[in-house]
């Protein structure tokens, strides 16, 4: 090339660069001014992303609805991805204050985004004029977004775990689907049966990594009495006769039975990756873990029945609740936290609406009849009216989650800075499921050391 | 390549033509083309062929070595589920604007500290090379909150390709190579542009750029992969799954999407790269040949 | 710091400044500045990235090992970050994992791609097709690299592509990521199979600029293959080695994509943590940006402590 074309090629690429970088800047920043022509308009996160088509159809559906019935109020949805909390992500956002105006967290978050001085109190706009349904949202649920009396956090989804079978893996091993198993020695002789089949079928199968391991040993804690901290927080509350029981239990399963399979190491996608291809007879999980089986696993709904989480002797006495909910970023107008109470209300807690739309659901790929999310107290208004829909429209066979239903088992919910304890015993976890040899006492009290320094680096 | 065929490497020519010599160089050889096509081609095959399976028969025992039932319809479902197309661009759009602000911010300042040589130079030079021992990883939480919000400005660079494109600049690697090269165009032939009364951008336009166009082609390079291979750092600074490279992308697809539909992507991420690869593979080749000889 | 000068640098500093053109109107006052006000005005793209993304969060990682940030609120704390950070059980075991891949990825990572230079560089037949196969593996995004490794040939049950093959050829089979004795050997072959491409053409260009009369002298005094390697190969290449050596562990010391996707982050009790990704533990998931801060300067100081031993032993050599 000679020079001067050399030349006018490099400027050429340089300009075309720079431009291209100038849109792509200009298209990110249309955040922040809120009443533009007296309408009121807030961001949302959370939206569906592209490949949930009808779950991304449902939503922007609503926008429009909601907007014709709020002709003052303007949402604009962002996508975060198809987990709108990964705690990378979710840390960078709050760090760097790109936090929509409502924000997505789940219940365990608060803290974090309380630290991040991101969130405000809306302790006065929650209220009935806001969310019509207030009143029947679940008070506990209410209590978990709380902070010294102050709410930060409107719950939009609420879930609790139970013990997650296949039916088709029943029956061909001559198990009775009608009665799954009730304690941990009964799930443990079932698994065997299952293994027997071969073929790489896992009787039961367990996560150990990702902080899933933690989060699970934390359900399994809580199904045998225990807690993950003591009462005041300040100190861990699992090296004792029930966390060696769960690891104990689990132990036995990989090693003595051999019956969890050869692949542990598993985190979230990859234990549901295994039940969609058929090679998973039980795991401990909530109900919308069904759901991601069919929508994003390639898996069949009908193969699928829940039950109650197993104790050890009888019934469970406890299993682990979670949820999400809609945080509020500190420095909105007044009018803006009441168009998003506005909008979370109509999209997250009318029973027929939003979320609740079970007509619409109901053709769609996705389940209705699921014992979820649970966001009304008992016996409320806005709780019957939502169960009689969720029955009429059910096109899932509820009888499959009719146990689970059935035998509620008290629910708790996740410990303080639980992302940080769930990774400490990710590697309990790990340890009995890829050791043979492991020493469950040296397991849990490493953990316990990992755990109380965190605490106590806390405070 | 061309030039070498002729020229004594570690065994001569002659011993490799003669009875033992060629039959052994002969079995060798074939070892080696064996070994390296199952060694590097095989897992790609298995890759292309896995992606094709369902996910019943990859946890089958023993493998198979043809997908009985093969699934085209991971692939589609890998691009559009995934948004393929986006997450290369971005990737391709990230790796040419860093090559672009590379080659112009490092070639002025290695010409600069090379034939410019103003005051201070050599103490830059030096604050520059000893990032060299720096590892990204040391700086990646104080990098990752300035870039959150910029001294002075107070910008905001989440999600802007300008937070891969600036931190690349700072590459004294990149800095090092060219002032090395430029060192080695003799000085007379700046003088004489001097005294002819071309201005020093004039020089730098006209005669050093011309000369050095191999070591800006291995910058370039190395530019292009470091973007393509970066992956904590596009993680960090592009949340959003619009802005997301394709490495980032598939991590972030992967906890949620079968296994066999996150090969089809990797698969199908991996076709660009190997077709511009085997493109320009003489000029990368000779690229690099050239940026080692002087360096 | 000595260090600097170490990559390729030797001649560099001692070699006297080649003479400035003189002239009468170069001595002037106004002239000397005015030419460095240009150098510099070609300096400050470069010099304000470094700045910015660089020199500056140098001072400031170490600034922010000494505070805490909590509910939006910046305090001074002295070293209760380091402290908390050596106390954090995954600690030792990051630094025993980070090290032991650093030296077996420089056994096999840095040995096996110069000897592979070395035989592809005898051929005189099948050469850039051999080329383009070592070149592959560079071509695809890290991440899909290492789902290869974790979804095919580390799956420790018998379906896995490594079990089948060893156990086809009657060898015991490895549970791979889930045995803690192979993780880190597994995570160096998969860094090694992604990686190798890139420097296999480094080394094989520089073996291309080594006179074919050294080998022909050597072999005339009577030296044989491994001896001709050893005097001739190797010093002619002293210079690339040396580089390619620093630049290697620098990368090794930061070892993260592998134990995240290949063992999803800490692997078997903690057989995988690396530094790093403790660092990104610290920083992104337990809402401790000061703790991960605080490991950094370990790890720069840790860095440098290695630069300067090793800068040293260069230096004797010579």
């Amino acid at each position: 090339m000679s020079v001067p074309q050399y030349r006018k090629a490099a400027a050429l690429a340089l300009v075309a660069g720079l431009g291209l970088s100038l849109t792509a800047c200009s298209t990110k920043s249309d955040d922040g001014d809120s009443t533009a022509g007296g309408k009121v308009t807030i961001t949302v996160d959370c939206q569906p992303v592209g490949s949930q088509k009808e779950l991304l159809q449902n939503w922007n559906d609503d926008v429009v609805e909601f907007q014709k019935q709020n002709t003052d109020i303007v949402v604009k949805s962002v996508s975060v991805g198809e987990q709108c909390n990964n705690p990378p992500d979710f840390t960078a956002r709050l760090a760097g204050g790109t936090v929509t105006d409502v924000f997505y967290g789940y219940m365990t978050d608060l803290a974090q985004v309380l630290d991040s001085g991101q969130a405000m109190d809306i302790t006065e706009f929650a209220n009935k004029d806001n969310i019509p349904t207030w009143d029947s949202v679940d008070p506990a649920l209410r209590e978990v977004f709380s902070d010294g009396g102050k709410l930060y956090a409107v719950p939009v989804k609420n879930y609790s775990m139970g013990l997650v079978y296949n039916k088709v893996l029943f029956q061909q091993a001559g198990l009775d689907v009608n009665s799954p198993p009730k304690t941990w020695t009964e799930v443990r002789n079932a698994a065997k049966k299952i293994s027997a089949l071969g073929n790489g079928v896992a009787g039961y199968s367990e996560y150990s990594a990702g902080n899933t391991g933690g989060w699970h040993f934390t359900s399994l804690l809580y199904s045998q009495g225990g807690q993950v901290l003591t009462p005041d927080g300040k100190k861990a509350d699992f090296n004792n006769a029930m966390g060696k029981q769960v690891l104990q239990n689990l132990k036995d399963m990989r090693y003595g039975d051999n019956s969890m399979g050869a692949r542990q190491l598993l985190q979230w996608g990859d234990l549901l990756t295994n039940a969609g291809a058929g090679k998973v007879g039980m795991f401990i999980g909530a109900p919308d873990a069904t759901q991601a089986i069919v929508s994003q696993f390639q898996g069949k709904f009908q193969d699928w029945a829940m039950a109650p989480l197993p104790g050890q002797d009888g019934p469970a006495k406890g299993t682990l609740g979670g949820g999400e909910g809609y945080f509020f970023k500190k420095g909105l107008t007044p009018e803006q936290v009441k168009a998003g109470m506005k909008w979370i209300a109509y999209q997250k807690l009318t029973p027929g609406k939003g979320q609740f739309d079970y007509v619409r659901a109901k053709p769609q790929n996705y389940p209705v009849g699921l014992p979820q999310p649970l966001l009304f107290a008992g016996g409320s208004e806005a709780q019957k009216q939502e169960f009689e829909l969720r029955k009429a429209n059910a096109n899932v066979d509820t009888a499959n989650f009719a146990i689970f239903e059935a035998t509620p088992v008290p629910i708790k919910g996740e410990p303080r800075n639980a992302q940080a304890i769930y990774a400490v015993l990710d590697a309990a976890m790990s340890g009995v499921l890829t050791n043979p040899n492991s020493n469950i006492d040296a397991l849990l009290k490493t953990a316990e050391g990992k755990v109380n320094q965190l605490l106590a680096a806390e405070s | 390549m061309a030039q070498d065929s002729g020229t004594r490497t570690l065994i001569s020519q002659a011993q490799l033509r003669r009875g033992r010599g060629r039959i052994l160089y002969w079995t060798l050889l074939a070892v080696v083309v064996v070994v390296f096509t199952l060694v590097f081609l095989g897992p790609l095959y298995w890759m292309v062929t896995g992606a094709l399976k369902s996910g019943q028969e990859i946890a089958q025992t023993p493998p198979s070595l043809f997908p009985k039932d093969p699934r085209p319809q991971n692939y589609v479902d890998a691009w559009n589920n995934l948004d393929l197309a986006k997450l290369l661009f971005n990737t391709f759009y990230y790796a040419t604007g860093a090559v672009l602000f590379q080659l112009v911010f490092d070639a002025a300042a290695a010409y600069s500290l090379s034939k410019l040589r103003p005051i201070f130079g050599n103490l830059i030079l030096g604050l520059m090379l000893a990032t060299l021992m720096i590892p990204a990883m040391v700086l990646i939480v104080p990098q990752y909150v300035t870039v959150i919000d910029l001294p002075i400005v107070h910008i905001n660079l989440l999600d802007s390709p300008f937070a891969i494109w600036l931190p690349l600049v700072a590459n004294a690697f990149n800095i090092f190579l060219l002032k090395r090269f430029f060192d080695s165009i003799p000085e007379e032939l700046m003088s004489a542009a001097l005294m002819d009364g071309a201005t020093p951008l004039r020089t730098l336009w006209s005669i050093i750029l011309p000369m050095s166009r191999p070591i800006l082609g291995v910058v370039a390079i190395l530019a292009m992969t470091a973007v393509w291979k970066d992956f904590l750092w596009p993680k960090l600074v592009m949340p959003s799954p619009e802005t997301r490279t394709v490495s980032v992308g598939i991590y972030a697809f992967a906890g949620g999407t079968p296994m066999n539909v996150v090969i089809a992507a990797s698969v199908i991420a991996a076709i660009p790269t190997v077709i511009i690869f085997l493109i320009f593979q003489r000029n990368i080749m000779s690229g690099l040949t050239a940026g080692s000889v002087k360096g | 710091m000595a260090i600097i000068a170490v990559p390729g640098t030797d001649r560099e500093p001692g070699r006297p400044a080649p003479p400035r053109p003189t002239g009468p109107a170069r001595t002037s006052l106004g002239r000397k500045v005015r030419d460095n006000l240009t150098g510099h005005t070609f300096l400050i793209g470069a010099v304000a990235c470094f700045a910015v993304f660089s020199w500056y969060p140098m001072i400031r990682g170490i600034v922010m090992s000494f505070q805490r940030t909590r509910r939006g609120e910046t305090t001074w704390v002295g070293w209760d970050n380091y402290s908390r950070i050596i106390a954090d059980p995954s600690f030792w075991p990051a630094w025993k994992n980070t090290l032991y891949f650093t030296v077996l990825a420089l056994v096999l990572g840095y040995a096996v791609p110069f000897f592979v230079a070395i035989l592809l560089n005898e051929f005189r037949h099948a050469k850039g097709y051999l080329r383009i196969l070592v070149y592959l593996p560079v071509m695809l995004p890290p991440a899909s690299a290492l789902f290869l490794f974790k979804f095919y040939a580390y799956d420790p049950s018998e379906a896995g592509l490594f079990n089948s093959i060893l156990k086809a050829l009657h060898l015991p089979t490895s549970e791979w990521m889930q045995s803690p004795e192979m993780t880190i050997p597994a995570m160096v072959i998969a860094s090694t199979w992604m990686n190798m491409g890139s420097a296999v053409l480094i080394y094989l260009a520089a073996l291309q600029n080594i006179p074919g009369e050294l080998y022909e002298a050597a072999e005339l005094d009577g030296a044989g293959i491994w001896r001709r390697i050893v005097h001739v190969t190797i010093p002619q290449t002293r210079l690339i080695l040396a580089l390619l050596a620093m630049l290697q562990i620098v990368a090794t010391m930061q070892l993260f994509i592998e134990p995240l996707i290949l063992a999803n982050g800490a692997g078997a009790e903690d057989s995988a943590t690396s530094v790093a990704y403790l660092i990104y533990q610290h920083g992104f998931f337990q809402n401790d940006l000061n703790g991960a801060a605080a490991l950094g300067v370990i790890m720069l100081v840790v860095l440098a402590g290695f630069s300067a031993v090793y800068a040293r032993l260069t230096a004797k050599q010579d």
